[in-house]
């Protein structure tokens, strides 16, 4: 692992969904840690907030949102991350991620992850609401590439060379979901593995494992569906250039019983120590 | 304004109106054209808030039946969300559907709205211990005629003309949809949360004058005197048959007893 990655290599992990609640606290299988979507948690009080603890005694935690906005012209919600700021002193997770994209501008939320247009206006302004979340909560994030079906004619960058730069500049760090990837190379013509090439490995703390839809000429990231032949090609060729990196399956809707994601999660742990033995 | 604002501000407009962005921002292929790739996210807005509501609102969406989406989807159009967690967007749900044609026409849409949201806030409200009858043992009987029964904080007495619990209940357990039945009288629904499971219940004629002084921080001696006008000399009994079952039913948060400041 290099050097400059600093926070700690977790295994191979899932998204905590309530479907599988009560499946995994009785039996947890080969579930190394969890990541949680921080808006489900952002509660007074009742049953979210008694099954986090339960799990947070259990498991290694990370916290991941949508709700960051990270690239967006609206002023940070301070109050947003008031609220995840006292949940990270709750659950102590080993990060907090969020994505590279805008959610919503003049106070309406999109409920989206709008892609940005990679431009240097666009890069300046990122850097410093990310320099200034990480401030706030006084630990680095972890940005997330999205999947995208619009791209802008104003762009100058490649998304990848965006997502570099973001990270060298603010000094944080990168969460690789290998579907977006694929998703996003099929929608725009571009080459997954350039996207790859061009990340900085030093940076790249999580993956994301996910499958999608097929919706016309385009590839939809649904995270409903198992993990595709080629997104896990591709994930054998991000564990090549990262290395061991923390590594989970992500699925949001569709959720099939626990035992299905473990089988995936199997896979993705035999496809990583394959490399990992023959690399030694 | 930044040429990023203008541009998100212009994608927000296409999708919110379902338009286009200035021609020419975004760029288009063989693929799949401009219009066809903002679709995606024009659909999914929709699509999202859609299932988001639909969450929160089981009762309505069995009540509505093929009317819930374009219900739906008409309050979406005229309010768009404006909160980081999709969920509240349902908090403007219920006054929608109570001042806007022709959903207004339709009053069980509205009281549904507003049960289903009751339920849905108390779900993860803050917790409370609850009162117990233990804990009323040690009061000296002076002090009962000024002591305050404070119901949990997130309860919600709820003003029904019609059987929307029904439909709620028939909705959790999967359950055809009832008859629609509208009441000679109006009645209450209680919706609270004793400890974990969101509970709701009619609340009974005699009951309410009761339940409707606790709410508004009357002492234990107002309430019994609300109680007199319906039972008479009764009331004394029916009050302390009514505080077990609510000490029972986990509805009692708090005491106050004389001296202490009210919260």
């Amino acid at each position: 692992m290099p050097a400059s990655r600093q926070l700690p290599y977790l295994g191979f992990g899932l998204g905590l969904r309530v479907d599988h609640y009560e499946t995994l606290i009785d039996e947890p299988g080969n579930v190394e840690w969890l990541e949680i979507v921080s808006e489900n948690y952002l509660v007074p009080g009742g049953r979210p907030l008694r099954w986090l603890e339960r799990f947070r005694k259990r498991f290694p935690l990370v916290m991941h949102g949508v709700s960051m906005s990270i690239g967006g012209t609206d002023p940070l919600d301070m109050a947003y991350l008031d609220q995840l700021a006292a949940l990270a002193r709750q659950v102590e997770p080993a990060w907090i991620s969020d994505h590279l994209c805008w959610t919503g501008v003049q106070g309406v939320n999109l409920h989206d992850l709008m892609p940005l247009p990679y431009t240097e206006e666009a890069l300046r302004h990122v850097v410093d609401r990310v320099r200034r979340v990480q401030d706030k909560l006084g630990r680095r994030i972890l940005l997330e590439n999205v999947s995208s079906y619009i791209s802008f004619a104003q762009s100058q960058l490649t998304e990848w060379e965006f997502l570099a730069a973001v990270a060298e500049r603010a000094d944080c760090l990168i969460l690789l979901d290998i579907n977006n990837v694929h998703v996003s190379a099929h929608n725009h013509g571009f080459s997954p593995l350039d996207y790859l090439d061009g990340l900085p490995p030093a940076r790249v703390q999580q993956f994301h494992l996910a499958g999608h839809e097929h919706g016309g000429e385009l590839l939809i990231d649904t995270h409903d569906a198992p993990v595709v032949d080629a997104v896990w090609d591709l994930y054998v060729e991000a564990v090549r250039r990262f290395g061991r990196v923390s590594t989970m399956i992500e699925r949001d809707d569709h959720i099939p019983p626990l035992a299905e994601l473990l089988t995936e999660l199997d896979h993705a742990r035999s496809l990583a120590d394959a490399l990992m033995q023959e690399a030694a | 304004m930044s040429d990023l604002r203008a541009l998100q501000q212009q994608l927000a407009d296409a999708m919110l109106a379902g338009g286009t962005p200035l021609p020419g921002s975004l760029r288009g292929d063989g693929k799949a054209g401009e219009s066809e790739r903002l679709a995606i996210y024009q659909h999914g807005y929709r699509m999202r808030l859609r299932e988001a509501l639909a969450t929160e609102f089981p009762g309505l969406a069995l009540l509505a039946g093929r009317r819930f989406a374009p219900l739906l989807d008409d309050y979406v159009a005229a309010y768009p969300s404006t909160h980081f967690n999709i969920r509240w967007h349902g908090a403007g749900l219920p006054g929608f559907l109570t001042r806007t044609a022709p959903w207004r026409d339709r009053p069980e849409l509205a009281e549904m709205a507003q049960v289903d949201w009751a339920i849905s806030t108390a779900f993860d409200a803050a917790d409370h211990a609850t009162v117990s009858a233990a804990d009323l043992a040690g009061i000296a009987p002076e002090a009962w005629a000024a002591l305050q029964l404070h119901p949990l904080t997130h309860a919600r007495l709820l003003r029904c003309t019609c059987n929307v619990d029904a439909f709620r209940r028939a909705a959790d357990r999967g359950e055809p949809r009832p008859a629609l039945r509208r009441w000679r009288r109006a009645r209450h629904l209680l919706v609270w949360r004793p400890a974990l499971d969101v509970r709701y219940r009619q609340v009974e004629a005699g009951e309410l004058p009761a339940l409707l002084g606790a709410l508004h921080g009357e002492t234990f001696a107002q309430l019994c005197e609300r109680l007199a006008q319906r039972h008479g000399v009764a009331a004394l009994p029916r009050m302390a048959a009514l505080l077990a079952q609510w000490l029972g039913e986990g509805l009692v948060g708090r005491l106050t007893r004389p001296g202490e400041p009210t919260m």
